[in-house]
């Protein structure tokens, strides 16, 4: 495979746009439940762009703008989703496991993966919707070992349950640590072990 | 004009050795015995811890200097002014003022016995060294056996330190230490007896005499029929003696980036200074028994013919100094430039190559003789 | 260990039996988080039988700074220093990968000046790291002048850096937009006098430590990563490279101005052992720097005149709402930063992707059944940053 076309400073972007329809495609055909989400603003800002996204804000139309990503509807099928990247679209390296708690208000989290192609050069981005009362997903380190220590931490972090993980210690919080760093209603420890946090 | 070892008479007993000196000049006739005994061991330990102290923190600095310019820096440049000569004076002050820690949990005897038995056995070894015709305090019969055999002593005082150091890392330094002198011991013996063959004495006094033909550059090293023995005989002494006073990269007992200091993790001010002193002196008897063996002792065009005295022995004093420190030398410049080898490497190393290699270099060099002693009449 | 029963026609009636078998025990040592070789305050716990490893795990979070907390706290371009702090000895390569995630929000392209400028930064800001990579793996393996002499050409290096951005080390230099300034008057001829010097000395290094026996040796043959592995355990950069993988993001997914650069992608290929040996993975390295220099001295040639950034992005950026996430071969492997925005002027997530993280973790399944000496050198090959596995 030739590398991929750089259409910006960041890289290249059609083809990863392209990259996740035809994983949709390929995924919506083997039965997931999956949906596909593109940005809808263009590549590059306009000029006057910022005075749009206060009009589209004001609408409560979402205007975006980053990568495509596919979304996985129901999470208990994700080990078999990543099974299906790896082995049918060569998708051989998972390069981030992690989750975004994008208000302390929204009653689920985001799990989000992202995979690398080896051999087409192609990326994917995976999302998948996690309830904040059952914070529960199925571990991919079966399909994918270098998963390993991502779902550690992002367990830790974000109090996610990565169901048969084989290692399921803390990262790089102390053992005994109270709480989830990341979720937004997080509450700062006053001490940790008679040391004052405050 | 060459001397057949062995058809050659034994060479006469040596004269005004320090010890004999003490015993028979210095103290008055009527002394008791064991006061005379007592005194000349004072006498003579004061003089070797001096001389040890003097040497051992001249080649720290030389270490540090040399190590500096190796690494395109200076080295220690500030202390006393001249290119920070006092450097060590500085160190072994700080060394001595440091509090004397003794960890939780340690074997306090042998803790505490380990510094003392290293560095006892460390000074013990000058005994034999020849540094002039009058200035030897004891003229060891088996001066290079008395060595080797003093020598391994102090990996049972490095044993020691590591094992009642309660540490982990002390105890791998110690054992990598029991495994590597253990092993080393047969090299480093072996490739002894070349010389000692050529000498036909184990006495490193003889060995200095009998090399001071030539104007006293009849070295073994450059003797025409021997130096295809005695060079690489020297080879292999010099790399088991690197392994024997744990210098790298045989460095593995204080290995610093496994083992985070090694036998001596655990030791801080004068305890450590007396690894460090032991360090340093075994590096000189084992550049000075190379120097003795192979160089020509205090054997120097220009000090062999001068008449006796003590202006001779103070220039002999001088000769064989600067000879072993230029093996000492040598000894830093291969610390800074290798890196460190494994322990199964090292093992490899010993049983493998050097052990077999030195039992043919004693399996030649006996031969050599053999026929040299049946054929003296042919040889010019 | 089972003690061997003793053979009965060996033993007389009424001799004593003699104790033949010696029990031994596996020792657990904490190598870490104090430890000369961890690179930091890695901390490995190391279960060894002797001198030989029988299982190993990493204990990470020593460093640990909440540098994703952060990101979830302050301004966008108030992060910008945090993320030099993360694997600071590659600072100019942190910034870069967080400053084009903004950009790809803000949709913005870096005038082609300031893209030429970041090239070559970067790329000599790779050559240090691996300079460092070069002269610790040195130390690990028990030589300790390759360090020095590794660290005079780094000092030339952070001189040119300290030229430019006044810093010698968090240099906060590539931000969202464009880079901090132009290059000084002169700037481009010292970074020039810097190639040709460091051309003539890096064949001392390659001669006193690559090619030394003993260093062959300790290295060749260590801690082999097969390619399978280093692909399912998703390591990247150099550690992949070494296992002799063709794979380099600024050839396979061009960013910045690579596409315009001649470069040659280094693999491991065995050179004096098996290939994904740790000898391997220092080789990339070392051949990696050469490659660097030629991407130097390409966008020197090719430095076009200009703006070195974009005039819209000021001190209070909002980038529209959406998530990024972005990729780029920082000297350790993939750096890669996913940023969400809500369109305010904090981000809703910065994650980072942290390339020693991914690489180390495989670290503790290959020590198994090496001695102590070559775990040091596996830590050592791996090349890791403590301040980027923590964060």
């Amino acid at each position: 495979m030739p590398a991929l076309q750089r259409d910006t400073g960041w890289g290249p972007m059609q083809a990863y746009f392209e990259a996740a329809r035809a994983a949709h495609a390929a995924l919506s055909q083997a039965g997931f439940p999956v949906e596909l989400h593109q940005p809808n603003l263009p590549v590059f800002a306009a000029e006057g762009e910022a005075k749009e996204l206060a009009a589209a804000h004001k609408e409560g139309k979402h205007l975006w703008r980053g990568d495509a990503y596919v979304q996985l509807a129901d999470r208990g099928r994700i080990v078999g989703l990543c099974r299906f990247l790896r082995d049918q679209l060569a998708y051989q390296q998972i390069i981030d496991v992690t989750a975004v708690d994008h208000a302390a208000e929204d009653k689920e989290l985001w799990g989000m993966y992202a995979f690398l192609s080896l051999t087409t050069k192609l990326r994917l981005s995976v999302k998948t919707m996690i309830p904040k009362d059952d914070c529960r997903i199925d571990s991919i380190v079966p399909v994918y070992p270098g998963a390993n220590w991502h779902e550690r931490e992002t367990a830790e972090f974000y109090g996610i349950t990565y169901t048969g993980h084989p290692d399921p210690r803390h990262m790089l919080l102390p053992d005994d640590w109270v709480g989830n760093p990341l979720r937004k209603d997080y509450k700062f420890p006053e001490e940790y072990h008679g040391i004052s946090c405050v | 004009m060459l001397t057949d070892p062995v058809t050659a008479a034994a060479p006469a007993p040596p004269q005004g050795n320090l010890w004999t000196d003490l015993m028979h000049g210095v103290f008055p006739d009527g002394m008791p015995w064991w006061m005379v005994a007592v005194l000349g061991a004072a006498v003579a330990f004061a003089a070797v811890m001096l001389f040890v102290t003097v040497i051992a923190m001249f080649s720290i600095w030389l270490e540090r200097k040399v190590a500096g310019h190796i690494q395109v820096r200076l080295g220690p440049m500030r202390v006393g002014g001249w290119h920070g000569w006092a450097q060590s004076v500085a160190d072994g002050v700080k060394l001595l003022l440091k509090e004397d820690v003794v960890v939780t949990g340690a074997d306090r005897l042998l803790f505490k016995l380990a510094p003392a038995l290293v560095l006892g056995t460390a000074l013990a070894m000058f005994v034999a060294l020849p540094f002039a015709p009058g200035l030897q305090i004891a003229d060891v019969d088996l001066g290079v056996f008395f060595l080797i055999s003093i020598s391994s002593i102090t990996t049972i005082g490095v044993i020691m330190a590591g094992w009642g150091s309660n540490n982990k890392w002390s105890v791998y330094g110690a054992m990598r230490e029991a495994a590597q002198v253990a092993s080393y011991e047969i090299p480093l013996g072996l490739s002894l007896m070349p010389p000692v063959i050529y000498y036909g004495s184990l006495s490193l006094r003889t060995a200095t005499d009998m090399q001071a033909g030539w104007l006293g550059l009849h070295w073994y090293v450059f003797d025409p029929l021997h130096f295809w023995i005695a060079i690489p005989s020297f080879v292999l002494f010099f790399v088991a003696a690197l392994a024997e006073t744990k210098r790298a990269p045989f460095d593995l007992a204080e290995s610093e980036s496994e083992l985070v200091a090694g036998f001596h993790t655990e030791y801080s001010g004068i305890r450590f200074s007396f690894f460090f002193l032991e360090e340093y002196a075994a590096m000189f008897v084992m550049s000075a028994v190379g120097a003795a063996l192979w160089f020509g002792g205090w054997n120097f065009p220009g000090v062999t013919q001068m008449p006796e005295g003590a202006l001779r022995d103070f220039l002999c004093v001088v000769v064989f100094t600067v000879k072993s420190m230029l093996l000492v030398f040598v000894m830093m410049w291969v610390r800074w430039t290798l890196p460190r080898i494994r322990i199964d490497q090292v093992m490899t190393l010993g049983y493998k190559y050097l052990t077999p290699l030195s039992l043919i270099l004693v399996f030649a060099a006996a031969v050599l003789e053999y026929f040299l002693a049946l054929a003296p009449s042919v040889l010019p | 260990m089972e003690r061997a029963a003793p053979s009965p026609g060996l033993l007389q009636p009424g001799q004593r039996e003699i104790e033949l078998d010696v029990r031994t025990q596996d020792v657990e040592i904490n190598m870490g988080p104090q430890h000369p070789s961890t690179h930091g305050v890695l901390r490995v716990l190391i279960r060894a039988d002797g001198e030989i490893v029988t299982a190993a795990q990493s204990h990470l979070g020593y460093l640990h700074r909440c540098a994703e907390k952060i990101g979830e706290n302050v301004d966008w371009l108030q992060y910008l220093p945090y993320t030099d702090r993360y694997d600071y000895l590659a600072a100019m390569n942190n910034n870069l990968g967080y400053s084009l995630a903004v950009e790809k929000l803000l949709g913005i392209e870096v005038p082609p000046r300031g893209q030429y400028l970041r090239t070559l930064i970067v790329e000599l800001n790779r050559i240090a790291s691996h300079l460092i990579a070069f002269g610790t793996y040195g130390l690990d393996i028990g030589a300790f002048t390759p360090f020095f002499y590794a660290f005079r050409e780094r000092e030339l290096l952070l001189d040119i850096f300290e030229k430019i951005c006044g810093a010698r080390l968090t240099y906060s230099f590539i931000r969202p937009g464009g880079v901090f300034n132009d290059a000084p008057p002169g700037w481009l001829q010292h970074v020039e006098d810097f190639c040709r010097q460091f051309e003539k000395k890096w064949p001392e290094y390659w001669d006193l430590l690559v090619e030394n026996k003993i260093f062959i040796e300790r290295t060749a043959n260590v801690g082999i990563i097969p390619r399978d592995l280093a692909i399912a355990w998703g390591c990247t950069g150099p550690m992949l490279r070494g296992s002799g993988v063709d794979w380099d993001l600024r050839r396979d997914q061009p960013y910045l101005v690579y596409d315009r650069l001649e470069f040659k992608v280094i693999t491991g290929v065995g050179y004096r052992g098996t290939v994904g040996d740790c000898f391997d993975r220092n080789y990339v390295r070392m051949l990696e720097m050469v490659e660097s220099l030629k991407m130097v001295r390409q966008c020197l040639d090719q430095m076009p005149e200009g703006e070195v950034s974009h005039p819209d992005v000021g001190l209070i950026i909002r980038p529209a709402p959406g998530e990024a996430y972005v990729g780029i071969e920082n000297p350790r492997g993939e750096l890669g930063h996913y940023v969400v925005s809500d369109g305010s002027k904090i981000a809703r997530r910065v994650r980072v992707r942290a390339p020693s993280f991914c690489n180390l973790s495989l670290v503790e399944h290959i020590m198994p059944g090496t001695m102590l000496a070559d775990a040091v050198a596996i830590i050592g090959a791996t090349d890791i940053v403590i301040g980027e596995t923590d964060r």
